[in-house]
């Protein structure tokens, strides 16, 4: 039964939790995490003949129609059918529904009795106890009564409490299913079959199966199974588990296609890049499958006081009745007690948090956001703080040159020059001058005998003439000296924190290149629309204070720290930990640890983040702008269990009050309680209406504020030009 | 009495509508190999079940309308001397409205409201019932007809209306327990040889169960609106 905790339910694929029970269903092992979803589950499934599913609704079937007799001639008992003339009738009717009610019992009873018995045998008392020991008291006080010919029968009122918990349980869990029909490509995505393409045969193959060269037909309307490129096929995808945007892209023969998008009109060919489970898809599918089994801080605490709650209602149940029996004829004492136990059923409580959450990692994962843990997305709905990493993150961690200081030369030809050696170069800020060279149209120039200085920069010949790149060390190695007016405005340029390449010729350097980090156009936008959602935002970073501060400004953070080791990072948060929760975003690369530090980490973008476990919840590369989507769908599910919980706590002390009091038959208690059940399915469905991120609100701002932003160092690059 | 051998006769005109649905489902549950007499047995429990849960909804249709009768302590006195309670003409005018509007669904007015009352029918649950149809034994045919009770059906809700305008459960019982009975006879046929009703007679039928049910409707809107002593005052 341990096992049991690991799993999902078959049919609601919400965790199981401690109620779990096994069955054996036309030949496969289903697990299901209460009797309603056993019910919905054979229901939905059964095809064919002589299936359990069959087996159950004749149960059902039968059991209705002895209730319904039971319940029909109760009820013209009660209204004075059998009496006067017709009262020698009425042991005869008692007899009847005895006969009746004894195999009802056994028929609408069994799965609960079943379930107090072996949750008793660990040690546990759940809310199928209250139903067997009220119903069963019911029924043997009336089967008692019958035989002593006592004028009052309750058999009514047994059988259609075990009917409407039957009936209330599959409308629940029918309720449940519609949360995994989203979920249900997500767990899918490993065992979900693909068709192979092999010669002139065509082979159906589960996406494991797959490795890199793989040729997989995929046909409109399925889920691409497969990273890796068109080989034969027009038709447009739908790439939202990726970008976290649902937009129709155009995909033609050359063009690369990502696992788990849509394919949405066209019939493909693809040759797969990698194996089948390696690609990013397969990997948030299984985290989606990890954080489904696991309990929230909430929800725990739900468990914890059910745990309590049910030996309490059933105490206060005999109490009730025991008090009630000096005022009330025994019977009527009997059935305020069963009142009380039937509406005190914690089954709303044990509901609230886990659909909830589950609808919301499902709803974050098809936008492409890994959210490993429930309780990450409670702690980010609480949260106030949200520290940013700089580089990589609200960065693009590519440089580009922002200035050209050349006082003398052109800053063209200092281009072309550096672009002619730059262009042998691995290094990332070389490819910055390259990509700087060619946007103004520059042809590099020609340069013979380049060499690369580990750690220095490069050298070669130019027409004639020794050409360097490089830092200032090489140029000291090399001897050559700046020239006193750009060595004014290095040093004048000095303190912005840039970084820089001297470029020199002729034995003299003539030029300085800065170069910086792009902010990400949507980073602006995004700081502003979590500032907006009341929460505040930090730079914790380790570069120089310049450069952070600039960055900062660009985006829109007011609080920075920079200059930090992971160490002081880490004593940085902890110290804003004080006030409150903190989520800390890096790019998950070189920031794990900090990550992990943190109350929330969240990694943008990286793959390999997504099978190491520092961050708890993970955004699609590019995916910066989905955060102040995750922080609303985390405060949604927050709010949806939080108003779970209250209506179920709440209703639960006004109904046990009620029926304490006398005030409540059991059979109105049974049918209030299950309605109160499928409010809090209904409450946490109303999560699937979350409007869609979008980006367009955020990419519309950003690139003018970012181009005022950045515009200062531009107009240096200009004015050097000249 | 003829109160309800007026339902009888209006249950029997209806069954001609349900052929076209639940006639599916009794063809369906098909003959015993065992010989014409479990054939009969089978038929017989599965119209048992939907015979108790018709029944079973007309009493608490009953109940229903008997709380709301005696909430209302207004009554009102007729010409007559008969005292007719508010809450009864309420209960009357309501369930006259409901039947009027199922008649005209039968003569393919109000297509909107078909759809609500059809709608669940290809659900999963109705798919899963059809399982139902083929297993052996005689718990199968009992249940099957027990759900087939509750799948939504005009005629049923039109009768269950007229049920709780009753405003007592004994009437609503026998309400229905008429109508039940009436489409007796209609859907045993289907087991055998109804399958052979040419389709135009089907459709008089249909056209015929929805006069009935409008006349039916009219006469109890009118008991509800019209002075009492005017109509006929049914029993209960």
């Amino acid at each position: 039964m341990s096992a049991g905790t690991e799993a999902l339910c078959s049919h609601c694929l919400l965790p199981v939790g401690l109620r779990s029970t096994r069955q054996m269903l036309n030949g496969e092992s289903c697990t299901f995490c209460c009797y309603g979803c056993s019910i919905a589950y054979q229901v939905k499934q059964g095809r064919g003949e002589e299936s359990e599913a069959a087996w159950l609704l004749i149960r059902l079937g039968v059991g209705g129609f002895l209730s319904m007799n039971i319940m029909l001639f109760s009820m013209l008992d009660y209204t004075g059918t059998f009496v006067g003339a017709d009262a020698k009738v009425q042991p005869v009717i008692h007899m009847l529904l005895w006969i009746f009610a004894t195999p009802a019992m056994l028929i609408l009873g069994g799965p609960f009795i079943r379930e107090t018995f072996l949750e008793a045998f660990q040690g546990r008392l759940t809310s199928s106890a209250l139903i067997v020991v009220g119903t069963g008291a019911a029924y043997a006080y009336s089967a008692l009564a019958v035989f002593e010919n006592s004028s009052h029968v309750y058999f009514d009122t047994a059988s259609m409490v075990l009917m409407l918990f039957t009936v209330g349980r599959y409308l629940e869990a029918a309720g449940r299913a519609k949360a995994a029909r989203d979920l249900a490509p997500l767990l899918a995505a490993e065992s979900e079959m693909a068709t192979v393409v092999e010669g002139k045969t065509e082979w159906r193959r589960a996406v494991r199966e797959i490795v890199s060269g793989t040729l997989v037909r995929v046909r409109p309307g399925e889920r691409i199974p497969v990273d890796g490129t068109i080989v034969e096929g027009c038709s447009h995808a739908d790439e939202a588990v990726m970008t976290g945007e649902s937009h129709a892209i155009e995909k033609s023969p050359g063009s690369a296609v990502i696992a788990g998008s849509i394919n949405l009109d066209g019939p493909l060919l693809i040759r797969s890049s990698g194996a089948g489970n390696a690609t990013r898809w397969a990997q948030i599918c299984r985290s989606v499958r990890e954080a489904l089994v696991r309990r929230s801080p909430s929800q725990r605490l739900a468990d914890r006081i059910v745990g309590v709650f049910v030996p309490a209602v059933l105490l206060l149940g005999l109490a009730t009745a025991a008090v009630w029996s000096h005022y009330l004829p025994f019977d009527k004492a009997l059935l305020t007690g069963l009142a009380v136990l039937v509406v005190a059923c914690p089954c709303a409580v044990g509901l609230a948090a886990p659909m909830a959450s589950s609808l919301g990692i499902g709803l974050l994962a098809r936008h492409g956001c890994v959210v490993r843990d429930p309780a990450a997305l409670e702690a980010l709905a609480r949260t106030r703080l949200i520290a940013f990493d700089k580089t990589g993150t609200l960065t693009s961690g590519q440089a580009r040159i922002v200035a050209i200081i050349s006082p003398t030369a052109d800053a063209n030809e200092v281009l072309a020059r550096a672009a002619g050696l730059e262009r042998y170069s691995e290094h990332g800020l070389g490819r910055a001058v390259m990509q700087e060279a060619a946007a103004r149209g520059l042809a590099p120039a020609a340069t013979q005998d380049v060499r690369a200085v580990p750690g220095r920069g490069i050298i070669g010949n130019a027409d004639g003439e020794a050409i360097a790149a490089g830092n200032g060390e090489l140029m000291r190695e090399l001897g050559w000296k700046l020239e006193p007016e750009l060595a004014e405005r290095v040093k004048a340029h000095e303190a912005s924190g840039h970084s820089r390449i001297y470029v020199g010729w002729g034995g003299v350097v003539r030029a300085v290149l800065a170069l910086d980090d792009t902010p990400l156009p949507e980073a602006f936008a995004t700081i502003d629309a979590l500032r907006r959602r009341g929460l505040r935002a930090m730079l914790l970073t380790g570069d120089l204070p310049m450069a952070a501060r600039r960055i900062a400004s660009v985006v829109g953070i007011g609080e920075i720290e920079a200059g930090l080791s992971p160490e002081q990072k880490r004593t940085a948060l902890d110290l804003r930990r004080r006030e409150g929760l903190v989520a800390m975003v890096g790019d998950g690369l070189n920031d794990g640890p900090v990550l992990a530090a943190a109350d929330v980490g969240i990694a943008v973008g990286s793959a390999t983040d997504l099978a190491r476990e520092t961050a708890a919840v993970v955004l699609p590369p590019g995916g910066l702008w989905l955060l102040p989507y995750a922080v609303d769908v985390a405060r949604a599910v927050r709010k949806t269990i939080l108003g779970n919980l209250a209506w179920a706590f709440g209703y639960n002390f006004i109904a046990v009050g009620l029926a304490t009091a006398g005030l409540l038959q059991p059979v109105l208690a049974a049918a209030v309680m299950a309605g109160s059940s499928l409010l809090v399915v209904l409450n946490s469905l109303r999560l699937e209406r979350l409007p869609d991120p979008s980006a367009e609100g955020l990419r519309e701002i950003a690139p003018a504020d970012l181009e005022t932003a950045i515009g200062d160092y531009g107009n240096v690059a200009v004015t050097a030009a000249r | 009495m003829t109160y309800y051998v007026v339902f009888f006769l209006a249950g029997f005109a209806g069954s001609f509508h349900c052929i076209g649905m639940c006639g599916g489902f009794a063809c369906a549950l098909g003959s015993d190999p065992r010989g014409t007499a479990a054939t009969g047995v089978r038929h017989l429990l599965y119209n048992t079940g939907r015979l108790t849960s018709y029944v079973f909804l007309g009493g608490l249709a009953g109940a229903i309308g008997q709380v709301i009768c005696t909430s209302q302590g207004l009554t009102v006195s007729g010409s007559g001397g008969d005292v007719l309670d508010l809450g009864q003409r309420l209960l009357a005018i309501v369930a006259g409205l409901l039947m009027i509007a199922m008649a005209l669904q039968f003569f393919g007015r109000l297509p909107v409201l078909h759809r609500v009352t059809i709608g669940f029918s290809g659900s999963g649950f109705a798919a899963a019932l059809r399982s139902l149809l083929t297993v052996r034994g005689r718990a199968a045919p009992l249940a099957f007809g027990v759900f087939n009770g509750f799948l939504p059906c005009p005629l049923v809700y039109a009768f269950v209306a007229q049920a709780a305008g009753t405003g007592a459960v004994p009437s609503g019982v026998l309400v229905m327990a008429s109508f039940g009975l009436g489409t007796f006879p209609a859907m045993l046929m289907m087991g055998g040889v109804g399958r052979a009703l040419a389709p135009a007679w089907r459709q008089r039928g249909v056209w015929f169960a929805g006069a009935g049910i409008l006349l039916l409707g009219l006469v109890t809107l009118g008991r509800g609106v019209l002075p009492a002593g005017m109509m006929m005052v049914h029993p209960a």
